[in-house]
C-alpha cells in the first residue's frame, strides 16, 4: 500500500477494515517515531555526560588557552536565537491544530514561518561560529564540547526543516486529510524535540 | 545602540510572546489523550520552561555575572 493509501486508509473495497488498520498502524508508528525520540534523547544524553564529566575535571571555567582564560558565549545572542526556535515551534504547533481543523491557508502560513524561522536559528548558529572566540574543534575541552553538541542539534535541525519542507510538499500532493495527518503529527512532535534539546545546550553551555 | 540590548531586548519581548502561546497552546491540549497529545504537552511544557529561562537570562536573574 503507498504512503498515500496508508494515510488515507483507502486501500481496498472495505474502507471500514481500512481505518481499522490506518488505525493500528498509526499507534504503532507513534509509539515507534517517540521511541525514537527517546533514543535521540540517549545520543544527546551521552554527549553531555561526557562534557559535565570534563568540564568538573577542570578547575577554572572557561578555561586557560595559551595562558589566557577564555570568554564565555555570547549570552544576548543565544537569547535572540533560543527564541527564534522556540517562537518556529509554537508555529509548528499551529500549523498542525490548523491543518486538524481543515484550515489550509493558514497552515500554510505557519508551515512557511516555521522553515524560515529554522533557517534563521542555522544562519544564527553559523554566525555564532564564526565570531565565538573559543578557538576551534581541537582547541579545547570547550570547544570541542559546543562544537560537537551545537554541532550534533544543528544537523537535527536541517534534517528538521527538509522532513517539514517535505511533509509540507506532501500537504500539497494530498498526502494528507484533516482526518489522516501522522506524518505532520511526526513532523511537529520531532521539532518540539529539537526545541526542547535547544533548552538543554542553552542552559549547559551560556548559562551554567 | 548597543547590538546586545538589542538582542537582549528583542530576545526579552520574544520570549515573554512564545512563552505566553506556548502556555496557551499547552493549556489547550491539557486534556487531550494519547501517546502524541501527551508527548506534545511534555515538550510544550519544556518549551515554555525554556522561554522562562531566557526571560530570567534577559533580567540578569541567571547566567555569567560581568
Amino acid at each position: 500500500m503507498t504512503t498515500a493509501a496508508v494515510e488515507h486508509g483507502h486501500g481496498g473495497d472495505a474502507h471500514g477494515h481500512d481505518e481499522v488498520i490506518y488505525q493500528e498502524t498509526r499507534d504503532m508508528r507513534l509509539l515507534g517515531f517517540v521511541l525514537f525520540l527517546c533514543s535521540d534523547v540517549v545520543l544527546f544524553s551521552a554527549f553531555v555526560f561526557a562534557y559535565l564529566y570534563l568540564r568538573g575535571t577542570i578547575d577554572e571555567w572557561p578555561p586557560i588557552l595559551n595562558g589566557h582564560q577564555l570568554p564565555r558565549l555570547d549570552l544576548p545572542f543565544a537569547e535572540f536565537n533560543s527564541v527564534v526556535l522556540f517562537g518556529s515551534g509554537v508555529t509548528m504547533h499551529h500549523a498542525l491544530e490548523n491543518w486538524k481543523h481543515g484550515k489550509k491557508g493558514l497552515f500554510d502560513v505557519f508551515m512557511g514561518a516555521t522553515i524560515v524561522l529554522g533557517i534563521m536559528f542555522l544562519c544564527g548558529q553559523a554566525y555564532e561560529y564564526s565570531h565565538a572566540a573559543i578557538g576551534g574543534w581541537s582547541s579545547s575541552i570547550f570547544g570541542a564540547s559546543f562544537f560537537t553538541l551545537t554541532g550534533m542539534h544543528g544537523f537535527h535541525v536541517f534534517c528538521g526543516v527538509v522532513y517539514l519542507a517535505i511533509l509540507w510538499w506532501q500537504t500539497k500532493k494530498g498526502v494528507y486529510d484533516t482526518g489522516h495527518y501522522f506524518g505532520l503529527t511526526a513532523g511537529t512532535l520531532y521539532w518540539h524535540f529539537v526545541d526542547v534539546i535547544w533548552v538543554g545546550l542553552f542552559f549547559l553551555f551560556y548559562i551554567f | 545602540m548597543d547590538l546586545a540590548v538589542i538582542e537582549r531586548g528583542t530576545a526579552l519581548v520574544g520570549a515573554i510572546v512564545v512563552g505566553v502561546f506556548a502556555s496557551i497552546a499547552l493549556k489547550a491540549d491539557w486534556n487531550a489523550k494519547g501517546l502524541d497529545n501527551d508527548t506534545t504537552k511534555l515538550l510544550l511544557g519544556l518549551m515554555a520552561f525554556g522561554c522562562l529561562m531566557v526571560l530570567a537570562a534577559s533580567f540578569g536573574l541567571i547566567g555569567p555575572k560581568g
